[in-house]
């Protein structure tokens, strides 16, 4: 790693586009080189003379050969990702940060909250939790989005609610007449589902107002501080602790986080922020 | 190893003339109000000015230019010496190496930037009205982080070696110039003289809280003292962009995946902002707020090296004469 330049990304194809939502598409990437990463890491996807941002991987770490990067359109660069075709040559650097503390899971029941775009990451989570099914108790998925237009991911949604040991809820802010689930911010999920909160820990990723109120509801309900993980969504230049732009308190959430247990970053200054 | 040597100030400047021939020379030279660095040719020789506190530039900038390609990692061809190094700015460069030079993540421009760099430290012998490094446990002379220290004292030179780099730089002035050793008077000048301008600067410094204190007092501190004296506050960035110890950047990408690393403050508006449109640092006062919390609350809890030096720059460039020394009195007097 010596003579290698922390800032020179390697090289990817574009292999595919995949249309998720109205305003959500996958890009499934070759890299050039080797390329591995623990799920819940992010990296940095480079659009050459454009900019780079960060995204965490929604595709298993398990697999090796390619990755996904589901990306929600919100500004510059996000909408020049979203005029890609395919074929393309983008960027990746990384990967950075601390992923989710699959240690911490094992042997437990898992309860992953998720609400919009967080559901990307937290794809890469349930995948490899898939993998590794006979290590964990349990897995309950519980997932928010605004309509049934922008729930992403429908075909593996049908995958996992196959497995035995996964169960999956659904809600959206504003239902239509297909809309068979259930109704509501993702908090209400929370009061249907069956869980030994001693025996659980929770992951969740979302918009931040609903990791505020996620992690409300949870602590109510019992969950210890020490059992909620969050992953941090902040503005990121370099990845790599350097650049001061996701400082959280004395944190680098690019490089202590993205992941956090929640007593760790609760007296930080707008961590909702 | 360390040892002092001595020559004629006439010798030195004939000794410099040939080193210009060997490096690069950077020195501070005075003009108008202020002294810079100047990259220093035979005629610039005389200028150079020598024992006066802090260029307005700071050290860090050779390392960290405003903006530098990070993707072209090329070793210069001459190495370069840079002159009048205040004891301030080399104790800066702890908290940029911690950043930079890290374990995980090395910057391998940075790296490459400071390896080329043999680091020439003098004593103060005056005072600016805003210079606070004792404050701050930082000796108005170089302790640390140099190559060599020079001062000029009644037309002599005095050079004390503190590393390879250094003794290497007499090395190469020993082919062109005859070294003296200083008597024991005269090293007891330059002693008294180092003492003499700390007294002064504990003196005029009086009362101002000490660094651990100040972050007691900043993290302590209500809303309130912040709006107040952020009023005048026209995020301009220079606090930051002049601080030694400030160490934030952004990367901006250019065609063919090369990449160019921009100092950046959080002082500009936008610093923090997230794509979905959250931005924590909004409020000026908050804008303003972190960055006292920056260099003495959370660099101190996460590194081993102080992040403010003392050495005053913000005050002096502030356009909106914000003095941060008034303000930690106002709050260690309330
Ligand atoms: S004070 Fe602001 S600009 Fe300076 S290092 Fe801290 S966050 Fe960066
Ligand atoms: S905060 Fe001000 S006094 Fe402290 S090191 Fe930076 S510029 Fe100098
Ligand atoms: S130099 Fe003064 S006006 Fe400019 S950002 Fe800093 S505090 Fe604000
Ligand atoms: S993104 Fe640069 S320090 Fe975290």
């Amino acid at each position: 790693m010596n003579n290698h330049n922390i800032y020179k990304p390697i090289k990817a194809k574009v292999l595919e586009v995949i249309e998720e939502s109205p305003t959500i598409k996958t890009f499934v990437l070759k890299p050039e080189n080797h390329f591995t990463f623990h799920t819940g890491q992010f990296v940095e996807l480079v659009v050459d003379g454009v900019g780079e941002a960060p995204f965490t991987p929604s595709s298993s770490p398990l697999v090796k050969d390619r990755i996904d990067i589901t990306v929600m359109r919100t500004g510059y660069l996000t909408q020049r990702l979203h005029q890609l075709k395919g074929g393309e040559t983008v960027g990746i650097r990384g990967p950075y940060g601390r992923g989710y503390p699959l240690e911490k899971l094992y042997d437990r029941e898992v309860l992953v909250l998720g609400g919009g775009c967080g559901f990307a990451p937290l794809r890469s989570l349930l995948y490899n939790l898939q993998a590794e099914q006979e290590r964990i108790k349990k897995v309950t998925f519980c997932y928010g989005s605004k309509n049934p237009r922008e729930c992403i991911y429908e075909p593996y949604i049908e995958e996992l609610r196959s497995i035995p040991k996964f169960e999956v809820m659904r809600t959206v802010d504003e239902a239509d007449e297909s809309w068979t689930e259930e109704v509501g911010v993702a908090t209400v999920l929370l009061d249907k589902i069956d869980v030994h909160i001693d025996d659980s820990v929770a992951v969740v990723v979302g918009p931040p107002i609903m990791m505020k109120f996620s992690v409300q509801k949870l602590l109510e309900m019992g969950y210890p501080e020490t059992s909620i993980y969050l992953s941090m969504e902040k503005n990121m230049s370099c990845g790599l602790g350097k650049c001061g732009h996701c400082m959280m308190g004395e944190y680098f959430v690019c490089k202590d986080g993205p992941v956090f247990r929640y007593d760790e970053i609760k007296d930080k200054p707008d961590i909702w922020k | 190893m360390n040892k002092y040597y001595t020559l004629s100030r006439h010798d030195w400047e004939k000794s410099l003339a040939n080193l210009i021939n060997q490096f690069v020379i950077y020195a501070p030279v005075y003009y108008g109000e202020q002294q810079d660095y100047e990259l220093i040719g035979e005629s610039d020789i005389p200028h150079i000015v020598y024992n006066r506190p802090k260029p307005a530039t700071p050290l860090k900038t050779f390392f960290l230019p405003v903006e530098e390609n990070v993707m072209s990692t090329k070793a210069p061809p001459k190495q370069r010496i840079i002159m009048g190094v205040p004891s301030c700015d080399l104790a800066a460069a702890n908290i940029q190496d911690e950043m930079y030079l890290n374990r995980d993540f090395a910057d391998p421009v940075y790296k490459r930037n400071r390896d080329a760099s043999i680091l020439v430290g003098t004593d103060c012998h005056t005072i600016e009205e805003h210079c606070h490094c004792t404050t701050y446990g930082i000796k108005p002379y170089p302790e640390f982080n140099h190559d060599l220290t020079l001062s000029l004292m009644d037309e002599t030179i005095y050079l004390y070696t503190h590393s390879e780099k250094g003794n290497s730089l007499i090395q190469a002035m020993e082919k062109f110039t005859h070294f003296h050793e200083p008597t024991e008077n005269e090293i007891q000048a330059l002693l008294d003289k180092r003492k003499e301008v700390e007294e002064l600067l504990n003196h005029n410094n009086q009362g101002l809280p000490d660094y651990r204190k100040t972050g007691e007092l900043v993290q302590h501190s209500g809303r309130e003292i912040w709006k107040k004296y952020s009023q005048t506050c026209v995020s301009c960035g220079a606090c930051a962009t002049i601080c030694p110890t400030c160490t934030c950047f952004l990367l901006m990408e250019r065609p063919g995946f090369e990449k160019v690393r921009h100092l950046d403050a959080c002082q500009y508006p936008g610093f923090e902002k997230v794509a979905a449109g959250e931005d924590p640092l909004r409020p000026l006062h908050k804008r303003f707020y972190n960055r006292y919390m920056c260099k003495y609350v959370w660099k101190p809890q996460k590194f081993d090296s102080i992040a403010c030096t003392g050495c005053g720059r913000c005050i002096e460039a502030c356009i909106g004469s914000i003095n941060k020394n008034e303000l930690f009195l106002e709050l260690a007097n309330t």
